[in-house]
């Protein structure tokens, strides 16, 4: 079972995002601001596998500090974005500082869930097979010594 | 000699005098002080008759304006001297020239009279000056007794001269004084800048009392002053004569900030006579300053004089005239400043609300949409899951529910539609301005939005070595899918869409449009062989929720238009109904200063 940390200020779409994710048998944690969501990724417990994170909330540019933060407690947490149409550029520093991809929430004629998980699956991959990559350099040192 | 006159006592005249003086100060240049003064003189002298003629600036004729004594008729009124011809000039008209009082024992023998009473046998006559020391009318006694004037009667005359000088001069400051006040009233009242530039000509022509005048301002690019108001001549012209800074006589002005004063212009090398107020051949006093703002030049205000006048009256602008159109322009400098401050607080406050508010509520509405997006795939899940015999048969009676779903996932795309084109019209002016090469950009455009397979047909050409623009390369992608997108959805059939872009050279922009004529432009041209657009709707397609389609809010052009408007660019319409439309936009390029 993989943890995913979803933030935005809208409870609607945190509710939408947690149903959908449960679906495919996720769990799901939910915060309803960027201090909310920092503060969750401190609180000591398991790291988070996938942030799925608004860019726009108390900011125009809140999800960039949802990155940071996320990064700073695992730097294999993978970090999905969601954004408005039009915000491209912020959508573009957040590819920059390595989050994983970003979505835009309004794309006519687009299930964007269905998007949306796709990219959660690629993302949940990426991150196991960067940690298993890990685990075999970690072996290989251990042999050596 | 035999005949004197014996003279009243200097007590009379001292008296005469004095009340004429006090009078002057109080009455000014009425008709009752000019026409006591003239009766005075008679009396005092002991003459028949006088009159007084004034020179007539624009012409530098001497009219006749007021008279005292008997035997005046219309006619002889009417007369007007002509100081340069030596035949025409009479003693007044010669006095006018040499500026000396002159007594005329004998008119017969004398070489300069021309009759206007056969009786008249001698005659007196003083001129009197205005500020600037030049002649501006002469005072006329004359007599019907031969030698009837002493010397002092002249010295006499020439007391009443100056106390109608003093009063001209007053009268003339005042008018002065009372336009200038009235123009400070009026500039403060006016918000736009048009009737503002109207009012300014009219006043200063009036206060200066010149023929010719001229507002020029800077336009936007601050490189070229566009006429905006004139009299006479060049009134076909407001809006489109120019020059650019350091240009000629004006745009010297408009670049030093320094006023030019010139008694003819054409002597000066700077002088181009691009666009004078009078033939080019006429000479004309030529005075420019600058209207001056809180942090630059705003304009030129600029009068002059016609000159076909005789040489002996000098039309050049004086010293004085140019204090008086120094001030206006100060006047006007403040007044433009305002307005245009006004007008730029007023908008940007405008445009701040309204981004926020846009930004707000599409950012909300995008939020629900998304959310019920969600639940919409919540409920399409939960009618697959549905495996109980009895709910199916209960869903399939209802077959709407399916049906249902569907409507409501159009509509909530189509609200998304929506949605995208009003963040693209807020956004359209919000610029990121990049050095791009518009050629490749419009390249790059078609390959991304012209469909793969398609019955139409794309002719592409682009000039060889355009220079680059700064501008928002995103910005204007979408204008021109949007232009490309329209263009082939008017060919279902097939069709040709044709795409160039060229470069336009300063000051040849075509007629259809107003081009600034200092800078060049790039147009971009996207034809197509479409129905076209007809007559009545070529305006009308720019504006906002216009459409004549179903897709999206009908802002699809707007938009074009407004990022083509951010770009201080041009968009035109001009293709022929029923043969295709065709769109053209004109993007400034920046000058090298």
């Amino acid at each position: 079972m993989s943890r995913i940390l979803v933030v935005d200020d809208e409870e609607a779409v945190r509710e939408a995002l947690k149903r959908r994710l449960e679906r495919d048998g996720h769990l799901v944690l939910l915060a309803d601001s960027s201090a909310a969501g920092i503060a969750a990724l401190q609180d000591g417990g398991p790291s988070y596998d996938v942030v799925i994170t608004d860019m726009s909330m108390e900011e125009g540019d809140s999800g960039i500090r949802m990155l940071k933060a996320a990064v700073e407690r695992d730097v294999f947490t993978e970090v999905i974005v969601l954004t408005a149409y039009g915000n491209v550029k912020n959508a573009v520093e957040c590819m920059k500082m390595g989050a994983f991809d970003y979505v835009e929430k309004n794309i006519p004629d687009v299930d964007v869930f269905e998007l949306l998980m796709l990219k959660v699956d690629r993302a949940l991959q990426q991150r196991l097979s960067t940690v298993r990559t890990l685990d075999r350099l970690a072996n290989i040192g251990q042999v050596r010594r | 000699m035999p005949d004197e006159t014996p003279l009243p006592a200097p007590a009379d005249f001292l008296t005469v005098a004095n009340c004429l003086l006090s009078l002057s100060l109080t009455q000014h240049a009425s008709r009752d002080f000019l026409h006591e003064t003239l009766q005075d003189a008679v009396r005092l002298t002991g003459g028949k008759r006088a009159f007084l003629a004034r020179v007539v600036q624009e012409t530098g004729e001497l009219a006749v304006v007021e008279t005292a004594g008997e035997g005046w008729t219309e006619e002889i009124e009417r007369i007007r001297l002509q100081p340069h011809n030596e035949t025409q000039r009479g003693i007044t008209g010669y006095v006018a020239i040499t500026g000396k009082p002159y007594l005329c024992p004998d008119v017969r023998v004398d070489p300069h009279y021309v009759q206007f009473f056969a009786e008249v046998r001698s005659e007196i006559a003083a001129p009197f000056f205005d500020a600037e020391g030049r002649v501006s009318g002469v005072l006329h006694v004359d007599s019907e007794a031969l030698n009837h004037f002493r010397r002092e009667h002249l010295d006499w005359l020439t007391t009443f001269a100056n106390a109608i000088a003093a009063a001209l001069a007053f009268e003339e400051y005042r008018s002065r004084e009372r336009l200038l006040v009235q123009i400070g009233r009026d500039l403060a009242a006016t918000s736009e800048i048009k009737p503002l530039a109207r009012r300014v000509v009219e006043v200063a022509a009036e206060a200066l009392r010149c023929e010719g005048c001229s507002l020029f301002l800077l336009d936007e690019t601050r490189e070229t002053l566009v006429l905006q108001a004139t009299r006479g001549y060049l009134l076909a012209d407001v809006g489109t004569a120019f020059y650019k800074l350091g240009e000629g006589l004006t745009g010297t002005v408009g670049l030093t900030g320094q006023t030019i004063r010139l008694d003819d212009p054409r002597d000066d090398p700077r002088w181009l006579g691009r666009y004078p107020e009078f033939s080019r051949d006429e000479r004309s006093a030529f005075l420019a300053v600058p209207i001056l703002g809180r942090e630059r030049t705003l304009g030129v205000l600029r009068v002059s004089r016609p000159r076909a006048t005789p040489a002996w009256f000098r039309a050049r602008f004086t010293e004085s005239d140019e204090r008086v159109l120094t001030t206006i322009a100060g006047q006007v400098g403040i007044a433009v400043d305002n307005i245009r401050n006004f007008n730029r607080v007023v908008r940007s406050e405008r445009m701040a609300a309204w981004g926020e508010l846009s930004a707000k509520s599409a950012h909300m509405i995008g939020n629900r949409t998304f959310a019920i997006k969600g639940d919409l795939n919540e409920l399409k899940y939960l009618l697959a899951q549905c495996t109980d015999p009895q709910a199916l048969a209960h869903l399939n009676m209802n077959q709407e529910v399916g049906a249902l779903v569907e409507s409501i996932e159009r509509g909530v795309y189509r609200l998304e539609d929506i949605l995208r084109e009003f963040r693209d019209f807020v956004m359209a002016t919000q610029l990121t301005l990049r050095p791009t090469d518009i050629a490749a950009l419009v390249q790059e455009t078609v390959s991304e939005t012209f469909p793969k397979r398609s019955p139409v047909k794309l002719v592409a050409a682009y000039a060889p070595g355009l220079p680059a623009l700064r501008c928002d390369g995103e910005k204007l992608k979408r204008a021109f899918a949007e232009l490309i997108e329209n263009a082939v959805s008017f060919m279902p059939e097939g069709g040709t869409l044709t795409v160039g872009v060229v470069q336009v050279a300063p000051g040849e922009g075509p007629a259809f449009v107003r081009l600034s004529p200092s800078r060049a432009y790039l147009q971009i041209t996207f034809a197509d062989s479409g129905p076209g657009v007809p007559a009545e709707l070529k305006e009308k397609i720019f504006t906002p929720f216009f459409s004549s389609r179903v897709k999206g809010m009908g802002l699809g052009l707007s938009i074009v238009k407004g990022i083509v408007d951010a770009h201080h660019g041009k968009i035109r319409e001009t293709g022929e109904p029923g043969q295709g439309a065709q769109f053209r936009i004109f993007l400034p390029i920046e000058s090298e200063n």
